[in-house]
C-alpha cells in the first residue's frame, strides 16, 4: 500500500465502505427485494395519485396471471371467493324474501281493515296494485335510484334503480343534477368546497354525497333515517378506492364503472313500518286468506262452468243455420254480447242460450237481419210462406226445391206461381207427385166458372160433378163442354138433372147447324122436328143424320117434305125406260120411228146420272135389245144383241161412259103359238133401256 | 360507449335551442332554460365507425357573457358557438364569448354554426369575415335550424374533433 492509497483510505475510507455496501446491496437480489417491499406501498399510492400509468402498466400482467390461475387452479378462486359470494348471495336472497314477506304481511294486515279499504279505493283510482299501495303507505323510506356522477364532466357513470322505481334518462338527469348543484353553488356564492347536499320534492328527496372525482345522488322516497348517510358515504368511498384512477382519468367511457353496480345496489335500501301484529289478527288474516282462496276456487269453478256453457252456446249458434256470429264477448260481470247476422226465421238465440244453460236476459244480442241461402234456411222460409200439407215431402238441394207426395192442387198451384221468386230457390222439381183435390175447392172453382141457376144443385164426389134439379139446355151445354177442363173434375153426372128446351131456341140451333132452305118450313114441338116443302137430297140426308143430335130434337117428321133430287131421278128414269128405239126388219139399223127417242136419250141419260149422283147412287144402264118372233132363236138373239150394241155405240159416240152402258140381247119374246110367231111385230124390233140402281 | 359533454353557446335569439331541437328529441321542457339556465339533451352520433353519446348542455343565451353560468362549462369536451348570420352583432359577440370560454375551459374543440342559412339574402355576415375566422383556425358551418341543413354535419364534425387525441 503506497502513500496515495493510505491517503485515499484516510480521506474516503468511510465513503468507500458505503459504496461497497451499496454495491453488495444492489447485487444481492434478496436485499434489493426487501428494500423495494419497504417502499412499494408508498410508491403505489403515489403512482395512483399521479395517474393511471401504474394501473395500465400492471393491468396486462395482473390480468394474465389471474386468467392463468383460473384456468390452471380454479379452486384457488373458488376458495377465495366463497366466503364473499356466499354471504352476498344469501343477503340478496334474504333481501328479496324479506321484501316479499313484508309485502304479503302488509297486504294481509290491511286486507280487511278500514284503512285497507281506503287503500283499495286508492289502488282502484290510481291503477296501482293493492300490494303496491300497501307498501307505499306503510313505507318509511326507500332508496329508489342511485346515480354515480362524474364531478368534472357531470356525465352519468352508473345508475341503479329499485325494481318499482321509474327513472328518466339517467344521462340527462345526471346532467341536470350537476347543473342544479352548480346553479345553487353559483347563485348563493357558497364556499369552494360547499355542495348542495340534499333537496326535497314532495315525498321524494335527493341526497348528494360528494367524493373527490364523483358524487352519489340518491333518490329517496319517504323519510330516511340518518343511518342511511354513512352507507352512502361508504359507497362513494368504495367507489373511489376501487376505481379511483379510472375516475381521475375518465375520458367518457362509463363502461369501466359497471363492476361497481353491487356497491351501488347495496344502497337501494328500504324500511317499512314495523307494527306489532297481534296473533289473533294474524290468525284472522290467514283465515280470511283461506276463505278468499276457497271463494276464489269456487268462483273459478263457476267461471269454468260458465265458460263451458258459453262455449256450448256459441257452438249451438254456429251450428244453427241462418245465424252467423261475427263477434262474441263473454262478460263475467257485465252482460255478455253476441253480434252477427240472423235470418228472421232462424232459431231464437235466446232459446239456444236457455238450451246451453245460460240466462238470455244477461246476453245482449245485436243481430242484423239477412236472408240465409243455405238449404235449411230456404226450406224454413218456404215452410213459413207456404206451409207444408201433411204427407208432402219438401227438400232443398242446390237451389232446387223438390216436392213429392200427395199434394193439394191449390197449394201446388201457389207454389208453382211463387216459389221461384223466393231467395235461394232457382228451380221447382216435382217428383212423384199425386195431386189431390178438395171437393169444396173444386165446387168453388166450378161455380166461379159456371154460376149455378137457382134450380140446380151441384156436388163433387171422387172427381165427378153431380148435377141435379132442373135447368135450361143453354146452361148445361157449356158445362158439358168446359166442366171437365176444370181441375178436380173428371166426369159429369146429369142423371138427376132435368134439362128443358125452348122450341124456338132449339129451332134456332137447328137452323144454325143445318141451315134452312127457303123451300123448307120447319117447326119443333115436344122434341119433334117437322119439316115440309122441298129440299135437296143432300140437305135432307144431313138433317136425317144429324137432326136427332141437335139438343132438343128427339125425332124428325119429314112426311111433307119432297126430295127434289129423288123426284128428278125418278122422272128421268121413267123417261129413259119408256123410250124405245126401233129397228128395221131383220137388221140392226135404226128404223125411222126410233130416231126421235134415240136423239133424246143422251141428254136424258146425263140428267139421270146427275140426279142419281145427288142421291148417292152409281147407276148402270141396261140396253135391252129384242127381235121379232120371225126367225130362229139364235139368229134373233144375235140380232137383238147387235141392236143393243148399236144403241150403246151411238150413246158412246154421244159422249156417255161406256162403262155405265151394258148392252144385252134378249132375243125374241116368247110366243104362245107358231102362228103368233109368224107375225112380225114392229114393237118387238126394238131396244129398251133400264136404269139399274145398286142394291 | 364514449360519452362527451358538449355545450351550446351563443347570444339570445341565434337559434341554439332550435338547432338542438332539430338534432334531438328532448325529454326536458324548454322552461329549464329560463329557470336553471340550461337544458340538457342527449344524442347518439357515429364518428368514424364509433358511437358517441353527446350530452348536450344548451346554455341560456344572454348578450352579456358575464351572466353566463361558467360553471356549466366545466368538463365540457367541446362547444358549439352559434351566431345569427342575419345579425352581424351576434358574430361579434360570439367572438368575445369564445375568448372567455377558452379562458374558462381551456383549449377544447369548438365549432361556429352560422345559423339561419335559409335567410341567406338577409345576411349581414359576409364571406370576408368568415374567411378571416377560418384563417384563425375556426371551423365554421352554415346551418339552418328551420330547414335542418348543416345541423347534423355541425354536431358530427365537432364530435369528430372532440374524439381526436389531445396534443
Amino acid at each position: 500500500m503506497d502513500d496515495f492509497d493510505e491517503l485515499r483510505r484516510l480521506l474516503l475510507g468511510r465513503e468507500q465502505e458505503q459504496l461497497r455496501e451499496l454495491r453488495e446491496r444492489l447485487e444481492d437480489k434478496e436485499k434489493r427485494a426487501s428494500d423495494v417491499s419497504g417502499v412499494l406501498p408508498q410508491a403505489v399510492k403515489l403512482s395512483r395519485e399521479r395517474g393511471a400509468e401504474l394501473t395500465h402498466a400492471l393491468q396486462p400482467a395482473v390480468e394474465g396471471s389471474i386468467r392463468e390461475t383460473i384456468e390452471t387452479r380454479p379452486q384457488v378462486f373458488v376458495e377465495s371467493f366463497s366466503p364473499i359470494l356466499g354471504p352476498l348471495v344469501r343477503r340478496s336472497i334474504a333481501e328479496s324474501l324479506r321484501g316479499l314477506l313484508q309485502s304479503l304481511n302488509e297486504t294481509l294486515e290491511h286486507t280487511f281493515s278500514w284503512q285497507g279499504l281506503k287503500w283499495r279505493v286508492e289502488a282502484w283510482r290510481t291503477g296501482k296494485s293493492f300490494a303496491e299501495v300497501v307498501l307505499l303507505r306503510s313505507l318509511v323510506y326507500r332508496v329508489e335510484q342511485i346515480f354515480l356522477i362524474h364531478r368534472e364532466t357531470s356525465l352519468s357513470l352508473l345508475h341503479v334503480t329499485a325494481d318499482a322505481a321509474v327513472a328518466k334518462d339517467s344521462d340527462m338527469v345526471a346532467g341536470m343534477l350537476s347543473a342544479i348543484q352548480d346553479f345553487v353553488h353559483d347563485s348563493f356564492q357558497a364556499g369552494a368546497d360547499a355542495t348542495l347536499e340534499e333537496f326535497r320534492v314532495g315525498d321524494l328527496q335527493v341526497w348528494i354525497v360528494p367524493g373527490r372525482y364523483a358524487f352519489l345522488a340518491a333518490v329517496i322516497r319517504g323519510n330516511p333515517s340518518r343511518d342511511l348517510h354513512p352507507t352512502l358515504e361508504q359507497a362513494i368511498d368504495d367507489v373511489h378506492i376501487l376505481k379511483g384512477s379510472a375516475l381521475a382519468s375518465f375520458n367518457g367511457d362509463a363502461s369501466v364503472f359497471a363492476p361497481l353496480r353491487p356497491e351501488l345496489e347495496g344502497c337501494l335500501r328500504a324500511q317499512y313500518e314495523q307494527k306489532p301484529a297481534s296473533e289473533s289478527r294474524r290468525t284472522m288474516a290467514w283465515l280470511a286468506l283461506a276463505s278468499a282462496a276457497a271463494l276464489a276456487i269456487f268462483a273459478g269453478m263457476l267461471a269454468w262452468r260458465s265458460e263451458g256453457r258459453w262455449r256450448d252456446f256459441l257452438g249451438l249458434l254456429n251450428a244453427e243455420r241462418g245465424i252467423a256470429v261475427t263477434a262474441a264477448d263473454h262478460g263475467w260481470f257485465s252482460p255478455s254480447r253476441v253480434a252477427g247476422l240472423r235470418d228472421p226465421l232462424a232459431e231464437n238465440p235466446a232459446d239456444l242460450a236457455r238450451q246451453a244453460g245460460l240466462d238470455p236476459g244477461r246476453i245482449r244480442f245485436d243481430w242484423k237481419d239477412y236472408l240465409a241461402l243455405d238449404a235449411t234456411s230456404v226450406r224454413r222460409r218456404f215452410e213459413q210462406r207456404f206451409g207444408v200439407p201433411a204427407g208432402v215431402r219438401v227438400a232443398v238441394t242446390g237451389g232446387g226445391l223438390e216436392i213429392a207426395g200427395p199434394v193439394p192442387f191449390e197449394w201446388l198451384e201457389r207454389v208453382r206461381r211463387e216459389a221461384a221468386q223466393m231467395p235461394g230457390v232457382t228451380a221447382l222439381v216435382e217428383r212423384d207427385l199425386t195431386v189431390t183435390y178438395d171437393p169444396g175447392h173444386v165446387l168453388e172453382r166450378f161455380q166461379a166458372a159456371f154460376p149455378l141457376p137457382p134450380t140446380v144443385a151441384a156436388r163433387v164426389e171422387n172427381g165427378t160433378l153431380i148435377l141435379s134439379g132442373k135447368t135450361a139446355y143453354e146452361w148445361i151445354a157449356p158445362v158439358r163442354e168446359g166442366a171437365r177442363r176444370l181441375p178436380g173434375i173428371t166426369a159429369l153426372a146429369e142423371k138427376e138433372l132435368q134439362v128443358a128446351f125452348d122450341p124456338a131456341l132449339v129451332l134456332r140451333r137447328f137452323e144454325g147447324r143445318f141451315g134452312l132452305p127457303d123451300t123448307v118450313n120447319a117447326a119443333v114441338q115436344e122434341g119433334v122436328l117437322t119439316i115440309s116443302g122441298e129440299a135437296s137430297h143432300a140437305w135432307l140426308t144431313r138433317v136425317r143424320k144429324g137432326a136427332a143430335e141437335t139438343p132438343g130434337i128427339t125425332s124428325l117428321d119429314e112426311r111433307d117434305l119432297t126430295d127434289l133430287d129423288q123426284r128428278a131421278f125418278q122422272q128421268s128414269k121413267s123417261v129413259i125406260e119408256n123410250a124405245f128405239v126401233y129397228f128395221l126388219v131383220n137388221k140392226d139399223n135404226f128404223a125411222t120411228e126410233g130416231f126421235a127417242a134415240l136423239s133424246r136419250l143422251p141428254d136424258e141419260l146425263r140428267r139421270c146420272q146427275t140426279a142419281a149422283k145427288r142421291l148417292g147412287l152409281d147407276i148402270g144402264i141396261e140396253i135391252r135389245g129384242s127381235a121379232d118372233t120371225v126367225g130362229n132363236e139364235a139368229k134373233n138373239l144375235d140380232l137383238s144383241q147387235r141392236r143393243a150394241n148399236a144403241v150403246r155405240d151411238f150413246l158412246v159416240t154421244c159422249g156417255l161412259d161406256a162403262e155405265m152402258l151394258k148392252p144385252l140381247g134378249l132375243g125374241a119374246p116368247p110366243v104362245a103359238s107358231a102362228a103368233e110367231k109368224a107375225v112380225p111385230e114392229q114393237a118387238d124390233r126394238r131396244v129398251a133401256l133400264r136404269v139399274i140402281t145398286p142394291p | 360507449m364514449i360519452q362527451k359533454k358538449l355545450c351550446m353557446i351563443g347570444t339570445s335569439g341565434v337559434g341554439k335551442t332550435s338547432l338542438v331541437a332539430q338534432f334531438v328529441h328532448s325529454v326536458f321542457s324548454d322552461k329549464y332554460l329560463t329557470t336553471v339556465g340550461v337544458k340538457i339533451d342527449k344524442k347518439m352520433v357515429a364518428v368514424d365507425g364509433s358511437e358517441v353519446m353527446l350530452v348536450i348542455w344548451d346554455l341560456a343565451g344572454d348578450d352579456d357573457f358575464q351572466r353566463l353560468q361558467v360553471s356549466y362549462l366545466r368538463g365540457t369536451a367541446g362547444y358549439l358557438l352559434v351566431a345569427d348570420g342575419t345579425r352581424q352583432i351576434t358574430l361579434d359577440q360570439v367572438r368575445d364569448i369564445q375568448k372567455r370560454v377558452a379562458e374558462a375551459v381551456g383549449p377544447v374543440p369548438f365549432l361556429l354554426a352560422l345559423n339561419k342559412a335559409d335567410l341567406a339574402p338577409q345576411w349581414e355576415v359576409d364571406e370576408a369575415q368568415i374567411a378571416s375566422l377560418v384563417a384563425q383556425g375556426w371551423t365554421i358551418i352554415r346551418t339552418s335550424a328551420k330547414a335542418g341543413s348543416g345541423v347534423e354535419e355541425a354536431f358530427s364534425e365537432l364530435s369528430r374533433q372532440m374524439l381526436q387525441p389531445k396534443p
